[in-house]
């Protein structure tokens, strides 16, 4: 434990925390109680909470639709990332000769950033009609290169004992990712989950350049659309934030381990 | 087994999962969508005959939806009407009128007696 | 026969990679040579390709004001990245402190970066709204000015405001990359200087910050990739303007792709975004000492 005086640390400590909480707290306020937009000034605490602007988000966006969309495109982000990266990350603990390549391969591909790619990913997309699918907003974040070595890590930790015992059993190679290496993985898979699942919720780039018309637009989407229609007429837009982040900080306040486990993983593979 | 409940997913997941659905069934049962109310005059006696319009309120416009016209012990209702932002407006030839007041319920269908009474004023 | 298990091993390993490389392929890899291809040709949808050498190239440097604006402001973004990191650095130092709740203060700081981008720029743009955010109320109660600057829509205040959202999203990213950091120095070293006589700046200065180093230069590279393809704060917050003064390489490129259905200018554009990327990480990752390694730019 720390010797010296420990309250100066929790002073700055709390005064940071006020800093980064504000902003969530300002806007949240707003969304119960629309004071700022009417009322000036602004109070700190709400007067006269209501909770009547998430019912409007509900009913005139209309949020259900675009829940539905981002769910849809997440759950197949989720779940083909799991299983893609898994497969991949099984295959970079087998012995072939091309693995070296591959490796390097797919730590150069992790240098380009989907942005470097939105133009031909368009095109692309289109050729394979997948333009305005959820398919086609999942696709790009299907695998990401970052889980696949997180999965690796994992299954290298795997002891080459009970892989050894499975193979005499005669499993063959799918069989041991299913049945060995992931059960023993679940903190890898938990990782994946999370990560896949942050990306594509909050992914806000691909669907403007994607979506065709109003109604398959996911959350990100939506808000911007809300935003561009209705700026600050009504406390409505806050509302809808704050619905739109609420998934995003139950994932987090849940899986925070294994979100910040995944990132550090991704940083600092070299 | 116990495990398996106590994980903070589940307990979390689940009871979101609980949340929902009870919500639902609460609001599958108590929506008939019927407004009702009533109307006084100046003098806080029930006016009968007033006319009241229902119109909803969307986040740009303001739509008119219905008009019923009141009992004789000043009451009216509005059935089936699937809104959940709306003002109401009382008025009656030679008695004033209420202006527009207004009123969010908490999901469309709700079934809402207003307590305060409409008041005609000149 | 052992052969044949061989190839059949091979075989499956293809089959497990197959997937994954072909999304990879499609997604990655094709469109950087795709990007190149559209880059030196004039192509419409309508019309057959033709190829133009580089005829785009020569305008983008030559004649777009546009594009130097957007490269500059890029280069303004990436050059706040060591403010972001300073304040990560103090953070991480605060938090490692051994004090109690620090679980707390470490998720409170790293809550903003799980965000959604769009409605951190929402939630931003209407703290600096000119009359009604709280930034500026706050700033006339302080005494500090008489009315509320519009921050958004004024030349000078626009790219900082924007930058000061980023940074109070991302800080919590960095921090979390620096403790770890931190918590990689074994504490035998400080408590070996100390008793050597080391006052807690020398301290700091010989033995953290040195063996920090690989944390650092990758929170460096992060900010500068982060830099280059942060597009939803600006699009939400200011869509590149007042006049271009927030418009980044990044946005140009949509714009000129999406709004101005310019593919092969965009192409072009993004072809200098791409190398310029390659260029500054590669420069970051050698006075590194070339342990700051390869890192994803999912987002």
């Amino acid at each position: 434990m720390r010797r010296g005086p420990t309250w100066p640390i929790h002073l700055a400590l709390l005064a940071v925390s006020a800093v980064m909480l504000m902003p969530l707290y300002w806007v949240f306020r707003t969304s119960v109680t629309g004071d700022n937009i009417f009322a000036y000034p602004p109070a700190l605490l709400p007067r006269h909470a209501h909770l009547y602007y998430f019912v409007d988000v509900w009913y005139y966006v209309p949020f259900a639709r675009f829940l539905v969309n981002s769910a849809v495109v997440s759950l197949i982000a989720v779940a083909s990332n799991v299983v893609l990266n898994a497969m991949a990350g099984y295959a970079l603990t087998l012995e072939f000769r091309a693995k070296r390549a591959v490796v390097l391969l797919l730590l150069s591909c992790m240098m380009i950033p989907f942005q470097a790619t939105i133009i031909p990913a368009y095109l692309i997309t289109k050729e394979l009609r997948l333009l305005n699918t959820h398919l086609g907003l999942a696709l790009p974040l299907c695998s990401t290169i970052v889980c696949i070595f997180v999965f690796k890590a994992a299954f290298d930790a795997v002891p080459r004992s009970l892989i050894d015992a499975a193979r005499l059993d005669g499993l063959g190679d799918l069989g041991i990712l299913a049945r060995i290496m992931l059960p023993l993985s679940t903190a890898a898979v938990a990782t994946n989950v999370v990560l896949a699942f942050i990306w594509s919720w909050n992914n806000f780039l691909w669907p403007l350049i994607v979506v065709r018309n109003q109604e398959m637009q996911t959350l990100p989407l939506a808000l911007s659309t809300f935003l561009s229609y209705l700026e600050n007429t009504t406390g409505a837009l806050y509302a809808f934030c704050i619905m739109a982040l609420i998934p995003g900080l139950v994932v987090f306040v849940l899986a925070q381990k294994q979100f910040v486990e995944g990132l550090t993983a991704g940083a600092t593979k070299g | 087994m116990r495990r398996v409940l106590l994980n903070r997913y589940t307990l979390v997941l689940g009871g979101l999962a609980v949340a929902v659905i009870a919500w639902n069934l609460f609001v599958a049962t108590h929506s008939d969508g019927r407004i009702e109310g009533h109307v006084v005059g100046p003098d806080g006696r029930p006016v009968a005959g007033a006319l009241v319009t229902l119109r909803e309120k969307t986040l740009t416009t303001l739509e008119p939806r219905a008009t019923v016209e009141t009992d004789g012990g000043g009451r009216f209702a509005f059935t089936g009407q699937r809104v959940h932002h709306f003002v109401l407006e009382a008025s009656k030839e030679g008695r004033g009128t209420s202006g527009r007041i207004d009123y969010r319920l908490a999901f469309r269908g709700q079934n809402f007696s207003i307590a305060e009474p409409l008041r005609l004023h000149l | 026969m052992i052969a044949a298990r061989r190839w059949r091993r091979q075989g499956m390993v293809w089959l497990l990679l197959a997937p994954s490389l072909a999304i990879f392929f499609l997604y990655r890899i094709v469109p950087l040579g795709w990007n190149a291809v559209l880059s030196v040709q004039k192509w419409s949808p309508l019309r057959p390709a033709e190829f133009a050498g580089l005829y785009h190239y020569e305008e983008m440097f030559f004649h777009d004001d546009v594009f130097w604006t957007s490269l500059k402001n890029t280069l303004v973004y990436m050059a706040s990245a060591p403010i972001g990191i300073a304040l990560a650095l103090a953070l991480a130092l605060l938090v490692n402190a051994g004090i109690r709740g620090r679980t707390v203060y470490r998720a409170i700081i790293f809550a903003s970066y799980p965000l959604m981008t769009v409605a951190v720029g929402i939630i931003w743009r209407w703290l600096y709204d000119e009359k009604l955010g709280l930034i500026n109320y706050a700033l006339i109660r302080l005494g500090v000015i008489d009315k509320g600057i519009a921050f958004l829509d004024s030349f000078i205040w626009a790219m900082p405001a924007v930058i000061a959202a980023a940074i109070w999203q991302i800080v919590g990213f960095f921090m979390i990359v620096l403790l770890a950091g931190l918590q990689g120095i074994p504490p035998n070293l400080h408590e070996a200087a100390a008793i050597d006589g080391a006052g807690p700046l020398q301290r700091f200065l010989s033995i953290t910050v040195p063996l920090l180093r690989p944390s650092l230069f990758l929170c460096l590279v992060l900010g500068i990739i982060n830099s280059f393809t942060s597009f939803d704060l600006i699009y939400v917050m200011t869509r590149g303007g007042p006049n271009y003064a927030t418009e980044l390489l990044i946005t140009y490129i949509y714009r000129a792709a999406f709004v101005l259905s310019q593919l092969d200018y965009a192409a072009a554009l993004t072809v200098v975004l791409f190398l310029l990327l390659l260029g500054v990480t590669w420069a970051a990752n050698r006075a590194s000492g070339g342990e700051a390694g390869a890192v994803e730019a999912a987002e």
